[in-house]
């Protein structure tokens, strides 16, 4: 290639890169810049600069959604939804791309199957489910624990999450050495020490990529929340639809805004702690076998 | 034998908890989609008539659930296309070429992965907006002053694209990332050698780059899939509510439409049913035709 | 499991004895009585409910509790799909946030609540039916049966018609229009000023607009069929030419209109009104209060006015929009739920629904006095003071929903196809028809 059209092709590739980041850019910069208008400065123009800090939307938002209460339940569903994801899918995962045994197959196409379900509509089924649980269960204990309940909601995100994690982690698994583990049965390791000690501590890139990718669905999760979560506990994207759903009411696009932030910026900060491992972990297999 | 008796333990054991997850939460609500598709059901009473397949004869005679099915379809193809092309290309571009700000690009792409919907959907009515858009201002900077906007949530062949532009520009980072993943681990000795046979930078990309992704790229096909179905539902539900009449509809905003709205909840179910057949046959289909002779290195 | 489930429940039973095997009976004889009352928290406000409520706990010693939020439908769908913990009142009306009512109408999930108007309202001396302004228990979309039966409380009542700037009026010298073709000529003018003579938040805007529509066009009679889906009375000239009364307005539309027709948008096409960009949109007394921090154009000040007359001897509609509460299947204290909305008819409640809440104007005899004369409200709740005719909104309920049929709700073929004709991707003969067959799909099936 001569000097000219290597100097061209630079050219392109950093107009390309500046387009894309400045159309991601403006945007979310956007939202934080509306996050600290005045509701009367939202029915002109969308572009135009806050004309002053008006924090009180963060007040605003935190009271009015119950803020408070429902990120604490965010971060439960979240944190306990990951433990138990991973706790589960973590030695199934491993077992499927490195034991050979009946059935083996048969599970690996019901798991990925399971790829295909959409939350959307199996969410009432399950909500029928759980109902017919706490009706059962009432009527020993005297109490409901099924709906309502934060770590049940925990269990269902994990279980929702199941096939994905378990395909990703399958497919990392795959590409470790078989060297380790036959070192340490060598060394007359039982298969669970050797998993939870050998296996499981190799797959750490491929972990960082499941919790962040199951993080970022979690914790932006609507719809499971709301069904299963009927009472006056909330999660916080469902305390939101609080703040948006003003249809025939005074709109408060203000702390809605501020609401959107406050949702938003757990996120953005665990990606820029994790982005540079995000690539390492993930390994995609083919989705047959 | 002892020892094949210990591994089968071992490995039952393993899989028992995530079987039983994902049966009791994942398996029996699908079975009961599927039962309750072939019900005569408002969602609410106890009035539940069989109607066999009744649902199902419905559905393939209602333009509507036709015309949702077009616009699903339109938005996997294009959305997978074009989101293809950007991201292995900018995938390509960060890992092959020596940028400056790398780190920099990264982070920036992949952010719209990290929000949620609804941020990215007012975001976009503001981008959209007919009067004073984004978009719309720096159309006309080159259109005469009387020019009117164009209408791209109220034209109802505009509608579409302006839900698939938004999802694309959410899915390019995302999908970028899994092919960085997968283009960072082919060897460089490779291009070392295709550089010294005088292949350019972009011989290079189709001779090497792009065979080794290969793999990756079917397997991200049934992704678009999966997500385009979900997400087209997430966005068309908050930027348009599936209008104007109904322009915007794609397979999950009619089940809920007519699950909820319309008070027929069996027909939401079966449509429900036939979205989980079609996208597993539409992703098997793919991952058939898509089919090559793996490149190993 | 369900058969464990028995079982266990049955050796429980026996363990406890007399305890009794649920928690529910237990609590009716130790705690106090409590009455639950979900409902949307929608632009009318909450503070006229906590103290209303607030003053029957104290007249009943009992308790109330409110829950009211705004995807309240979202909220009780589930519980009352599994018919658990369903409230004894629920607030939300036909057509409302989420379609609930809708729903709960359809799926006959309602109680009767004839004997509520016979009912003394408590605390006075007063019949309820003596207290409702005539007429307003009559509407059909709150005897959806064909049993003549009462099964929902009409309250909070608004006029809708259609809200303009009455300042831009007076600076250019125009006058309101009182028919049709006034207002197409009005719309001639305007657009030579650059103005547009319609917009529309919403196609779910155009039940009270069509409504009062059909009466102008067929009269209330024909009106009345057409609810019930009688087909000779739709397939009749006076009712198409409802239809082609709106294909017209086509030409004169705010050009937004339609990219900003829905839920997101919808506030933007209310703020053209507010910017002079259009003349005028239909709507319901809550917009001032929606709109309030709006910027707006300079003069602006709010006017309404029914629907235009079809001739100059025709009578003008403006239709009554109110909004309704119920008491669901399943509710567990159905009579202190009859007494709490016997109280809410009493003179006392509309005070407190009016002052606490967001200007609720309940359909009692005397709730119209709580409007001061200063008050913007005075000026829309006179609407019937001048001659406009009042008529009310929604159709009878199906027996039999059609699958894929959606014909009457906000996005359904008789609303959500107007979107279409404005934008021309529709004639009005298209639109016609299309509802003319799907009105005998509908009838059909519920033969």
């Amino acid at each position: 290639m001569d000097k000219k059209t290597n100097r061209l092709y630079r050219i392109f590739i950093y107009v390309a890169l500046l387009t894309l980041a400045i159309s991601i850019i403006v945007p979310v910069v956007w939202v934080f810049l509306a996050s600290i208008k005045q509701d009367s400065e939202f029915y002109g123009s969308p572009w135009t600069m806050p004309l002053g800090m008006h924090l009180q939307n963060f007040a605003d938002a935190f009271e009015k959604a119950n803020m408070g209460e429902y990120f604490l339940n965010s971060v439960i569903a979240t944190g306990l939804g990951l433990i138990i994801l991973l706790v589960v899918a973590l030695p199934a995962a491993y077992v499927l791309a490195r034991f050979k045994f009946k059935g083996k197959k048969i599970i690996n196409l019901g798991f990925m199957s399971g790829l295909f379900i959409n939350v959307n509509y199996i969410v009432v089924p399950i909500f029928l489910m759980l109902l017919s649980w706490d009706k059962g269960v009432s009527q020993i204990i005297g109490q409901r624990i099924f709906l309502n309940n934060i770590f049940v909601l925990a269990v269902i995100y994990a279980a929702t999450a199941l096939p994905f994690t378990i395909y990703l982690l399958t497919s990392y698994f795959r590409t470790l050495p078989k060297a380790y583990e036959e070192a340490a049965y060598m060394d007359g390791s039982g298969y669970f020490r050797t998993m939870v000690k050998i296996m499981i501590p190799m797959a750490k890139p491929s972990i960082i990529t499941v919790i962040l990718f199951n993080f970022l669905s979690f914790w932006n999760e609507y719809i499971i929340a709301l069904t299963l979560m009927p009472g006056t506990s909330k999660t916080l994207p469902v305390g939101l639809i609080n703040l948006m759903q003003s249809q025939k009411a005074a709109a408060s696009y203000g702390s809605m805004y501020a609401g959107l932030v406050i949702v938003m910026l757990p996120t953005l900060i665990l990606y820029i702690m994790v982005q540079k491992k995000l690539t390492q972990g993930m390994t995609l297999g083919g989705l047959k076998d | 034998m002892n020892n094949r008796k210990q591994e089968r333990r071992f490995v039952w054991l393993c899989l028992a908890p995530a079987i039983l997850l994902f049966t009791i939460f994942m398996v029996f609500p699908t079975l009961n989609v599927f039962r309750m598709s072939l019900l005569k059901w408002g969602g609410l009473s106890a009035n539940q008539e069989f109607v066999g397949f009744n649902n199902f004869l419905i559905l393939f005679k209602d333009m509507n659930f036709i015309r949702s099915c077009q616009n699903t379809i339109l938005i996997i193809v294009l959305v997978a296309i074009i989101t293809l092309i950007f991201a292995v290309v900018f995938a390509a571009i960060l890992t092959r070429e020596k940028v400056k700000g790398e780190n920099f690009f990264r982070i920036i792409f992949y952010i719209p992965n990290v929000l949620s919907v609804v941020v990215i959907s007012s975001i976009f009515s503001a981008i959209y907006d007919p009067s004073n858009g984004l978009l719309n201002s720096i159309i006309g900077l080159f259109k005469p002053e009387n020019w009117e906007g164009i209408k791209f949530l109220g034209d109802q062949s505009i509608v579409i694209y302006a839900i698939i532009g938004t999802m694309i520009w959410q899915a390019i980072g995302y999908y970028m990332v899994m092919y960085m993943a997968s283009m960072s681990s082919i060897p460089e000795h490779l291009y070392e050698s295709a550089s010294l046979d005088g292949a350019n930078k972009i011989q290079q990309f189709f001779k090497i780059t792009l065979p080794l992704i290969w793999g990756n790229i079917r397997t991200t096909l049934t992704f678009y899939i999966i997500s385009s179905i979900n997400l087209s539902f997430l966005f068309v539900k908050v930027m348009t509510g599936g209008g104007p009449d109904g322009a915007s509809e794609v397979f999950l905003s009619y089940l809920y439409r007519q699950a909820y709205d319309n008070a027929t909840y069996g027909y939401g179910m079966a449509i429900g049913a036939i979205v989980f057949i079609f996208s597993f046959a539409l992703s098997a289909i793919v991952n058939h035709i898509t089919l090559r002779d793996d490149m190993e290195f | 499991m369900k058969k464990f489930m028995k079982l266990a429940c049955v050796s429980a039973v026996m363990l406890t004895a007399l305890a009794g095997c649920g928690s529910s009976d237990k609590k009716a004889d130790t705690d106090e009585k409590v009455l639950k009352i979900a409902g949307l928290n929608g632009g009318f406000g909450t503070g006229g409910w906590e103290a209303v409520a607030k003053k029957f706990e104290e007249m009943e010693g009992v308790k109330v509790e409110l829950e009211f939020e705004k995807n309240i439908s979202d909220v009780l769908r589930p519980r009352i799909q599994a018919g658990e913990d369903i409230p004894d009142i629920i607030y939300l009306a036909i057509g409302g946030e989420g379609g609930l009512t809708d729903t709960m109408v359809k799926e006959k999930q309602i109680q009767p609540i004839d004997d509520i108007l016979d009912m003394t309202i408590p605390g006075t001396e007063t019949k309820v039916s003596d207290n409702i302004i005539p007429g307003f228990t009559d509407a059909l979309n709150l005897r959806p049966y064909d049993d003549g039966k009462l099964y929902l409380a009409p309250l909070n009542y608004s006029p809708c018609g259609l809200f303009y700037n009455a300042g831009l009026f007076k600076e250019k010298g125009w006058e309101v229009p009182t028919t049709w073709d006034e207002m197409f000529a009005l719309g001639d003018k305007a657009k030579a000023e650059g103005i547009s003579l319609f917009t529309y938040p919403t196609t779910g805007y155009f039940d009270a607009f069509f409504s009062a529509l059909l009466n102008e066009t067929a009269g209330p009679d024909a009106y009345e069929k057409m609810m019930h889906y009688d087909e000779k009375t739709w397939e009749s000239a006076e009712a198409k030419q409802a239809f082609e009364l709106v294909g017209k307005l086509a030409d004169y539309i705010e050009p937004n209109t339609v990219a900003q027709a829905n839920g997101t948008d919808f506030s933007k096409n209310q703020q053209a009104i507010l910017d002079n960009k259009a003349l005028f949109i239909p709507n319901g007394t809550w917009l001032p209060g929606e709109m309030e921090k709006a910027p707006r154009a300079e003069g602006f000040e709010w006017g309404m006015m029914a629907l235009p007359k079809v001739s100059a001897d025709g009578d003008a509609y403006s239709t009554t929009f109110t909004e309704q509460m119920y008491i669901p299947e399943g509710a567990t204290n159905v009579d202190l739920a009859k007494k709490f909305m016997a109280y809410c008819y009493s003179d006392e409640a509309a005070t407190l629904f009016y002052t606490k809440g967001k200007s609720a104007v309940m359909p009692t005899i005397h709730a119209s006095d709580n409007i001061k004369d200063d008050d913007i409200n005075k000026v829309f709740y006179s609407i019937y003071d001048n001659g406009a005719k009042a008529n009310a909104v929604g159709f009878a309920a199906l027996e039999n929903q059609v699958e894929g049929v959606d014909l009457t709700t906000g996005e359904g073929i008789l609303y959500g196809t107007v979107n279409s004709v404005m934008t021309k991707d529709k004639t009005v003969d298209q639109w016609y028809d299309e509802f003319i067959t799907a009105l005998k799909k509908v009838v059909e099936a519920n033969k």
